[in-house]
């Protein structure tokens, strides 16, 4: 660092965007700081959550192997919901776990897994300092030039935002305004410790390597959201997300509506006899391409990670965490090759599209016009399971013809065949 | 310059600490810290130091964990750091962990006065201060709410149990300070990067001589519990409800 204490980069949050970035830029030989307004990397995250091992192997190979992990996904459920009933598929493919190859992706526990990554940045050279808030940005001549935290001032070439959805950096730098409600879920999410041996014995997995991702539709009591689980190594992480504008009109509250999750015949025995280590709750973008604000940059400033709205939810799956280590990959590299401050930005959304971040983003756009349906989330989960019931219920009567019995049911549950085709056309666009 | 000591210990954060339904206590998930009293003491070297201008430094004595303390013990505006490492550190009693502080005090040299906590809080046994006196034959003013320094005089406001007592005495010493007596400042963010480049000094403690073997053998840890009798007295009748409460304190024995 220099006389004038001025960094090639200070990146402002220490989760995997930014250790990302970080790390990169120091392997690069750059003057980095990141602040974290944490006492740790990761002691404020509340993600559920897992990650896709690629991300961590483009950061560098081998990385996802020494990585704070929890357990490799093997098993990928949906679970259906409807009234006390409930469907599970489950889903197994050996070779998402290769021998010789990275798992294709793991369970994670961001706490000891951001502070890992910090860790690896801080010894390729990056500077962590954690406990320290950022309250505002400098700004001369039109350019960020740096981070106001408390009495301090430092100075930049760039200031990276890796500080989470609802970015208070990006609003400041004036590219986002407030938090848009109809953006953003708002999720809980407890972690549940069971010792590893009742982990597998209740999903069927044969080894404490072995886990289970699953997302739960018809917990929602018909608000747009749903349900996730990940099993971790000792304890379960077991949240539910919602649309915050429909809970507030909504009569019971989330801890009811999650707590009622909790208590479900099909989820109660998953998690029953475990004991509650942590209780949060915290903002996710859910509007995928179209949440990624139409600017991310400026002069002397970028968005990376969940500040810049890279998250997909398909419904089946969530992704945040892979998006976020490319993207601070892709703000490191602008960094490096740009040869004065005000190419940076430019040169960023070009890495965005080479390491397909942002292709990425476009090709899974429509999920998010699929999961605007609002049957999915009460009437379908209902429907499929009471077809189910239909189907497995056996008595001395003669059953009723299956495609009657399925059109009764559809009419019953208030879902049109015309419903159907008009999800089919969203479908046939992603 | 003559040095300040502030004594530190990196202790366990007892919120993170676990009780196991058979009273086992967990500790595997706890993160270390500096001791909450500690910072006082940190906080008093540096005010101290600032008004006569001397130089604060930081001791503690704890194993290889304690490496995690020194860069969060130099941004609380410590200038340097000395750490008496040893393993044994983990299960030393008071008369080691005393030893092998005194021994970095007369390592390091040119000591004005050693601030330390009044106890530390894991154990809060209260002998560190006094016991380092005894062993480097300094005077010891322990209790203290309020202290200057004047010239090479100490003036010390002690307080016990019914009344404020005002001592004087002679620099060098050691004194040990209450939580209230000075406010730990957070680090700001040039006191975090600039604490990164500090000088810290490690001594080892076979080279000090430092004599690690504890008199005190823990034999077990145990965590104590309140058992409940989880009783709920229902009814409308509160007569009868204060009539079955004194009945069931009496069938306890407590009445």
């Amino acid at each position: 660092m220099s006389e004038s204490e001025k960094f090639d980069a200070i990146i402002v949050g220490a989760g995997p965007a930014g250790a990302a970035c970080a790390y990169t830029l120091a392997r690069e030989g750059k003057e980095v700081l990141v602040i974290e307004r944490g006492d740790t990397p990761g002691s404020k995250n509340v993600t559920g959550g897992r990650i896709y091992t690629y991300a961590l192997e483009m950061l560098d190979q081998g990385l996802s192997e020494e990585a704070a992990l929890e357990r490799k996904v093997t098993r990928e459920q949906v679970m259906l919901l409807g009234g006390q009933r409930a469907i599970t598929i489950d889903f197994h493919d050996p070779s998402f776990n290769r021998d010789g190859h990275p798992p294709m992706s793991y369970t994670v526990l961001r706490a000891p897994f951001d502070e890992w990554l910090a860790g690896k940045a801080e010894e390729m050279g990056a500077m962590v300092a954690c406990g320290i808030r950022v309250d505002g940005l400098i700004e001369k001549d039109g350019k960020i030039t740096g981070v106001i935290a408390g009495e301090d001032e430092m100075y930049a070439d760039v200031v990276v935002a890796a500080d989470g959805v609802n970015s208070l950096l990006a609003q400041k730098a004036g590219l986002i305004g407030e938090i848009d409600f109809n953006t953003v879920g708002v999720g809980v999410k407890e972690v549940i410790e069971l010792p590893a041996s009742t982990i597998e014995e209740r999903f069927r997995l044969t080894n404490p390597e072995e886990g289970v991702a699953c997302m739960i539709l018809g917990c929602t009591e018909g608000i747009h959201g749903g349900g996730f689980l990940y099993t971790n190594k000792e304890s379960i992480s077991l949240g539910c997300v919602f649309m915050p504008g429909e809970v507030a009109r909504h009569k019971k509250s989330i801890q009811e509506i999650f707590q009622d999750l909790k208590m479900h015949p099909a989820v109660y025995p998953l998690i029953a006899g475990g004991e509650t280590v942590e209780y949060s709750g915290h903002l996710v973008g859910e509007a995928g391409y179209r949440g990624i604000p139409k600017q991310i940059y400026r002069e002397g400033f970028v968005m990376i990670g969940d500040a810049a709205g890279f998250v997909i939810n398909t419904g089946y799956s969530v992704r945040g965490m892979d998006l976020a280590i490319l993207s601070g990959i892709a703000a490191a590299r602008a960094i490096v090759n740009a040869s004065s401050p005000a190419e940076i930005g430019p040169l960023y959304m070009q890495e965005l599209e080479r390491i397909q971040l942002l292709p990425t983003m476009r090709a899974t756009d429509g999920y998010f016009d699929v999961l605007q349906t609002g049957w999915l989330y009460d009437r379908m989960p209902a429907l499929a399971t009471a077809v189910m019931a239909d189907l497995y219920s056996v008595d001395a009567q003669p059953p009723a013809k299956l495609s009657r019995g399925i059109r009764e049911q559809m009419k019953a549950h208030g879902i049109s065949v015309w419903d159907v085709i008009k999800l089919g056309f969203k479908g046939v666009k992603i | 310059m003559s040095k300040i000591v502030a004594c530190y210990k990196w202790v366990l954060d007892e919120s993170d600490i676990r009780i196991n339904s058979d009273l086992s206590v967990d500790f595997s998930k706890a993160k270390g810290k500096i001791s909450d009293y500690d910072r006082n003491a940190i906080e008093a070297a540096v005010k101290l130091a600032e008004a006569v201008g001397a130089k604060p430094v930081g001791l503690t004595f704890g194993s290889s964990k304690a490496r995690q303390s020194l860069k969060d013990a130099l941004s609380r505006g410590l200038e340097e750091a000395f750490w008496v490492k040893a393993e044994e550190a983990e299960n030393a009693d008071g008369a080691v962990t005393a030893r092998a502080l005194a021994a970095g005090i007369k390592a390091m040299g040119d000591v004005a006065l050693v601030i330390c906590a009044e106890g530390a809080s894991d154990t809060y046994a209260r002998q560190t201060a006094s016991r380092i006196g005894a062993l480097l034959d300094l005077p010891v003013v322990t209790s203290v709410l309020r202290v200057t320094v004047e010239g090479n005089t100490v003036t010390a406001v002690r307080k016990l149990d019914d009344c404020l007592e005002t001592v004087k005495f002679e620099l060098p010493g050691v004194i040990s300070v209450l939580p209230e007596a000075f406010q730990p400042t957070i680090p700001g963010l040039k006191a975090v990067m600039a604490a990164g480049k500090k000088p810290v000094t490690e001594y080892d403690c076979g080279s000090l001589g430092v004599n690690l073997v504890s008199a005190r053998k823990v034999m077990e840890v145990k965590a104590y519990a309140q058992e409940r009798r989880n009783i709920i007295i229902e009814g409308d009748n509160a007569a009868a409800k204060v009539a079955a409460v004194v009945s069931n304190l009496k069938k306890e024995g407590v009445l």
